[in-house]
Order: C-alpha cells, then structure tokens, then sequence
C-alpha cells in the first residue's frame, strides 16, 4: 500500500508490510535511529540528491575504486555502486553481532585444527566424516600440521541478514578469502565528503583501524625465530576483481603488495626479488584460492602461484593467512552443523541464530526438498558469489523442474533452506529519483592472531538494487552503504 | 622495491611522455602544413608520411597513405601498440601494478586521463577533434608530471619514474629530428634554397615546444645550425638530449650511487654518455647529422639493455 511522507525524497515510499524495515516501523513512524538523519534529508530536494549521487559516483570512478565483472569471457569494469543513505545500527545490537561473530571465528577455528589433527568431533559422531572426506576443499597436506600461533582463519566474513522477526541470522561464513573491507572505508569516506553535516549528529565508530589491527594479527603470527617479520600480500594480479582491495590493503599496510612471480622458494625460504637482490618474506597475506599458491603441490597450472611455497609454509619459514585448507569449514553444508560446533569446542550457546538448512544428501530431507523447491532457496554446497542460486518463489514451473532434475543428478552438492526474508532499506533509486525499499545484509570482519582478536566495528552492508531480488553480491549487481556503530 | 614493480614504473614514466611526443607531433605537423611555404610540405601525403614516420608504421605503398587511417592509429586505434589511446592505457596500466606506492591524487589524475582517452569518439577525432584531443592529452600529462613532482615521495619510486621519462624524452626528441632531418632534405626549397635554413627546422623547434625558446636565445631564424645545438647540447633546454641526460645521471644516483665507478653498470654508461654530449660541439654534428643521430639512438638503447638486466631483471 502507499503512504504519504511530508519528506520530497520519500514522497513515493512504499512499505511493504511483511518486510522488516530499518527505517520505519509497524506505524510508518521513522524509527529513533533514524530521527536525526531522515530531518536532515528534508533539506534536500530531490534534485539536489540526484547531484550528490552523481558526484558520490564520479568519485569512485575517478579514483578507480571499481571491480571487474566476467561476462561472455570478457570483463568490463564497474564501480560498485554506493547508497548514500547509511545503514545505522545501535550500540547494544552491535555487542551482539560483534560478541557472536568472535565466537563464530574461534569456533572455526578450533574446528579446523580438530579436523586437521585428531577429528574428535568425528569420532563423537556430531559431524559426519563423509561430509568431510567429500569436501573439495579438504587439503589432506593439511593434516597434523601446526599453522604459526594455532590460528587458521585469521580473517573471518560472517554474512548476517535480519529475517522478518527482527532476529539476525547468520547466512554464512566466509573463511578463505572474504573481501569487501575496503568498500567498508571507501564507503565511510564517501559518506563524509557528501553528508558532513549529519555525522555532527551521531557517535560513530571509525573503521580506518582495520589495517593496523590487520598488520599486527599478521605479525602476531611471525614463524619462529623471526624478530621483525617481513609481510606482504599476494595477488593475483590487476585483472582480478578485488584487485583494488590487494593494493588498497598493502598500501595501508606500507607493506609490499606481491604477485607469485615475484615470489621464488630457495632451501624452502620464501624471497621476493627486488632492485637490489632477494629479500625473505616471513608473512603473507593470500589473496589466491587455495589450489593456486603453489605448482607443486596443487594445481599444477597456475600461473599465479609460487613454485616450493607450501614446502617452506610446512618446514614453518613462512607463514600464510589465511592458512590453507580452511575452505573446509566454510562450506554451506558444514554451515548446517555449526550450532552443534559451537557447542562442542567452546561449551557455549551459539549467539547469532543459524538458518534451519535441509542436506539433499540425507533422503528424508532431499524428499522434502524435491516437493517443496517452490518454497526455498537451493544452493550449491562450494559455489562463490552468488552463482547457482535458485529462489523457489520467483521460478517458473519449468524451472522447478530444472532444479528437480539437478539436484537428483548430485545430491551432496546441494543444500536447501527455508526462504529468509531480508530486511529493508531505504535505498535511492536512479530510476525513479526517490527512496525505495531494497533488500540488505550485512558482511563483519572478525580477525584472529596469537592471543589477539578484533571484530571491526562496522560492516559492509550490501544492497540488492533490483527490485525485489535477495542477491546482494557485487557480481549479482548489488550495491553497498555505509554502515554506522553507534558507541552509545 | 620489487623488481616488477621498478619496471612497471619505469614504463608508466615511458609511456606518459611517448604520450606526450606524440600527441605534439601530430598536432604541429598537420596544422603547420597547412600553410607550409612550398609545395611538398604542404602536401597531405607529405605530412601524413612524416607522421607515420614517427610512429613507425609507414604503408608499403603511398597510396595507401589515407588522412583518416593515420589519424585515426595515431590517435585512438586500439589495435596499434603506438596510439596515443594504448600509450595511456600502458601507462594506467602499470600504475595499476604499483598502485600500493602511488599517491591517491597522482592515481585518480591517470585514471581520469585514461578514461577521457577511451571515450573519446573516433568520429570526433577524424572530422574536427584533432586539435582537441592532442591539446587535452598534451595538458593532461603536464599534470601527470606535476602530480609526481609533488605528491609522490622523491625517493627510488619517484626516480625510476623520472628515469623513464627522461630516457623516453631523449628518445623521442632524437626520433622527431630524425623524422624531420629527412623531411628538410626531401622538402628542400621555400624561403631559401639549402637545407640548413629550411622551413622544416622550425616545424621541428615547435614539435619539441622549443620553438620561442630558441628564437629568445639566437635572436633569429631558426636554422640547421641553431636547431640543432639547442635541441641536443643546450644543458638549459629543458627539452634538450643534454638536458635529459643530466637528469638520468642525478635520478640513477638516488637508486644506487655507488655503482657508478662499476663499468660494467648502467650509470656507468649513462655518465660515460653524458661526458661525450658535453664536450660535443654542434660543427662536429654537422658533418654528419645522421650519424650522430642514430649513435645517439644507439646509446640510450644500450642504456635500457643495461637497466633492464641490472635492475629489472625478475
């Protein structure tokens, strides 16, 4: 139904009323979060937003702050693009998304290390072993060894939606190589040069800390015997859609931002070669899949990797964040077990809520799944990026069909879950000029070293810009806003 | 700094002023053929010849030679290595590979650049654009060069920037006066008769923007003479060989001052060179212009050999 909102901007706002709005509540009164900023958009004519956004744009694209998209084996470059109507979230909800995703990262972690050495939670019979043996992302080098400080995921996305009770669920957890955090700091300086006068208004925590904290994790793990470790982050290269994110971390950083051929292994040390001869690198940060980092070892045709590199991590003259093999545990259909992980490894009651999740690899469920593909959300168990997914409620009868016939085909590879509903935003809309209700989640960053933890206070909140869609992803064509913690 | 990193950066300097050259080149050639004083030099295939010259890609047959082919190669064609278009895209592109050691300012001005250059239509370019285009690409890399001057840490970076900027200025400032050398010894005739005081000397002052500059220090007609002592031996001219191989020198001391005693080193070659030029007088050069000119290609070649192996070699 339509409403009227004396604000020009929102003049066309429709609420609709089985979505869970940040901005407004049951009544259509503005929520107390959002008091301040919603009177200050009143000063603005919708003509004078239109500017701001075009200029918002503009910035990002001059300053190359884009990622490249894959489409018919051609890549195009893209700003992602940005909401100047930040997402704001109080100081109490926060504890508790920032006290359950460290409880989320450690659990993990522990996981990990169990899995690669003893795999008591197996013999305990909590999680079944085929479920690991089939994993692709199960690194049998892996086992019994002991990564620097015990941490494996040393750098943690949780991906978190608010569902229509007004509960956060966590969708999943990302643990190889989670990126987004410099959208998170673009975002935030984006906001400030546009709306300066509204942060006068609000106590927000920065996020410009993250590089410092991420440094000192990586060297908190430092191999042994090393006093100041040199670090580095490896990339793939400049085609790479993060790209802009490898450079932007290494620069703030001050660290040296490496690709495998600059990278050579000698008596199973790691050097980089530079105008004035080799240099030993101690640390580095991977920003390439686990079955890139080396030759030798794994896929034998990458070009990205370095040749001797997994020989020197295992001797332990190099350390690697995020150590290899963690795909493991972030899998959607280790995901379904977390509850019982959390409980296992650290006695505790998960904080942050799990989606109830069907295996198609166990027959009642699959049953259920295959007569119910309208009403949830089938996903691959190891896909990336948002491909593969398909949502019952908006597929045609052939299309159900389709998912029917696939699913059959390979059950393991397939996981279902009840349709979540993603809470709403007021998110401006080029098209129509005006705010409109658009779909968010919310990406945190937990980061894990020898006896030091961090959870950036802050977020990247995506935006699925089509109407009505629950994809986010950048490569789905979804957008992003800049996400405020409250300190009080 | 890594090694790769080194090279791109010394390739982005490259390519910022090839940019440059050629985005000049072009605009003075055709615009002062225009009114050339004889017939030859007036002509279009004149000109579109010594422009395709210049790049390096002259058509086997002359009547091959089409005003909006060469115009549209030179300027924007992606497919030719030489455009002005693929020249800014190389250099964006190796600001990209050390964007971690590039200032914000100087990295938003490239890639502001870089993007005027990929959306400028070739429609535009080929039926009235050409003034614009090579004027904006000549502005834009001033400003390139004054981003690095002043927004970059004046350490090894900013020095292998430096260092290819000037190695491709000398570069190209000797290949423009070949290009031109034999363009006056085709285009004899106009004004007066012998080569030494052909219109083309002062096409060739004004392609290296050291047309009013000399006229201020010789007090009269650029010739033969004049032209080229103040293009290749003039320490003053910014433009200058000389100019250029100072600068090498100093930008090679402040990525390793100590190897310059070494003979077997780049510096070594670049202080040997830079002696030779000093002491070099322009009544030596005329004897054989040509020559000394293809020496000259020949040593700043050799010095890029040597660079590539000692410092980039990765």
């Amino acid at each position: 139904m339509k409403s009227k909102f004396t604000n020009p901007l929102f003049s066309s706002y429709i609420k609709n009323e089985g979505l869970f709005d940040e901005i407004f509540d049951d009544n259509k009164k503005v929520r107390k979060t959002y008091k301040k900023i919603f009177e200050l958009y009143r000063d603005h004519s919708n003509s004078d937003y239109a500017a701001l956004n075009e200029k918002a744009k503009a910035a990002f694209f001059n300053q190359g702050i884009t990622f490249q998209v894959y489409r018919d084996s051609q890549t195009q470059e893209k700003i992602f693009p940005f909401d100047l109507f930040p997402r704001i979230i109080e100081a109490k909800e926060w504890k508790t998304i920032e006290k359950g995703a460290l409880q989320r990262s450690k659990a993990l972690n522990a996981f990990l290390w169990d899995l690669y050495h003893d795999k008591q939670i197996i013999k305990a019979g909590i999680v079944p072993m085929e479920l690991i043996s089939s994993s692709a992302n199960y690194l049998r080098q892996m086992q019994d060894l002991d990564p620097p400080g015990g941490i494996y995921n040393h750098i943690s996305g949780t991906d978190l939606i608010k569902h229509s009770d007004g509960n956060y669920y966590v969708l999943e957890d990302n643990i190889r190589c989670p990126s987004g955090v410099s959208y998170v700091i673009c975002n935030r300086n984006a906001l400030k040069r546009a709306l300066f006068g509204v942060f006068n208004h609000y106590q927000i925590h920065n996020v410009t800390n993250y590089a410092e904290n991420l440094l000192e994790i990586m060297e908190s793990v430092k191999p042994h015997g090393v006093d100041i470790p040199t670090c580095a982050v490896i990339t793939p290269g400049i085609y790479n859609s993060a790209y802009y994110e490898h450079s932007y971390l290494a620069k703030t950083m001050g660290i040296e931002l490496v690709e495998g051929r600059d990278l050579f292994v000698e008596n199973d040390f790691v050097y980089m070669k530079t105008i004035t001869g080799p240099k030993k690198v101690d640390v580095i940060y991977r920003r390439i899949d686990d079955g890139f980092i080396d030759p030798l070892e794994f896929r034998q045709d990458s070009a990205i990797g370095v040749p001797g590199l997994f020989a020197a991590y295992k001797k332990g003259n190099v350390s690697l964040v995020n150590a290899p093999g963690t795909g493991v545990a972030d899998d959607k259909a280790i995901y379904t077990y977390m509850p019982e992980i959390i409980k296992f490894y650290l006695g505790e009651k998960p904080i942050l809520n799990n989606v109830h999740t069907y295996h198609c690899s166990r027959p009642d469920d699959l049953k259920y799944v295959l007569e119910n593909v309208d009403k949830l959300v089938v996903k691959p168990v190891d896909e990336a990026g948002g491909y593969g997914i398909s949502i019952g409620n908006k597929l045609t009868k052939e299309e159900i069909e389709n998912v029917k016939t696939v699913v059959k085909e390979n059950p393991r590879k397939y996981i279902a879950q009840p349709i979540m509903s993603l809470s709403v935003h007021a998110t401006y809309i080029e098209d129509s000029n005006s705010f409109e209700q658009r779909h968010i989640d919310l990406r945190t960053f937990t980061l894990l070293g020898n006896n030091k933890e961090f959870v950036l206070k802050g977020g990247l909140t995506r935006v699925a810009l089509q109407k009505g869609n629950l994809i986010v992803n950048s490569s789905q064509g979804g957008g992003s806003k800049d996400t405020w913690v409250l300190k009080k | 700094m890594l090694a790769r990193v080194a090279n791109n950066l010394f390739w982005m300097g490259r390519y910022i002023e090839r940019a440059e050259h050629t985005a000049r080149f072009m605009n003075v050639n055709y615009f002062s053929s225009l009114d050339a004083p004889n017939k030859l030099s007036q002509s279009r295939k004149f000109v579109l010849q010594s422009i395709a010259t210049m790049v390096g890609d002259v058509p086997k047959k002359e009547k091959d030679l089409s005003e909006e082919d060469i115009i549209y190669n030179v300027g924007l064609n992606p497919e030719k290595p030489y455009s002005i278009f693929n020249c800014i895209k190389y250099a964006r592109e190796n600001a990209n590979t050390s964007r971690d050691s590039m200032s914000t300012e100087f990295y938003e001005s490239i890639n502001k650049f870089y993007h005027y250059v990929n959306d400028f239509p070739k429609e535009l370019l080929i039926k009235s654009g050409l003034h614009d285009f090579t004027t904006h690409v000549i502005e834009q890399t001033s400003i390139l060069r004054g981003r690095i001057r002043s927004t970059l840490l004046h350490d090894e970076i900013y020095a292998l920037v430096l260092l290819g900027i000037n190695i491709e200025r000398a570069t190209q400032i000797i290949r423009i006066i070949k290009t031109k050398h034999e363009d006056a010894q085709k285009a004899l005739g106009g004004y007066s008769k012998p080569i030494e005081n052909s219109f083309e000397w002062t096409t060739l002052l004004k392609c290296c923007e050291s047309y009013d500059m000399n006229r201020r220090f010789y007090k009269k007609t650029p010739n033969q003479n004049t032209t080229l002592e103040f293009l290749l031996l003039n320490p003053n001219c910014p433009r200058s060989v000389m100019n250029s191989l100072n600068q090498i020198q100093n930008h090679m001391a402040t990525i390793d001052s100590l190897k310059e005693r070494d003979k077997t080193s780049a510096a070594f070659l670049v202080g040997k060179m830079r002696a030779e030029y000093e002491f070099k007088t322009v009544e030596e050069i005329e004897t054989d212009v040509s020559k000394f000119i293809d020496y000259t290609l020949q040593g700043l070649a050799n010095i890029c050999t040597k660079l590539d192996y000692e410092y980039f070699n990765y």
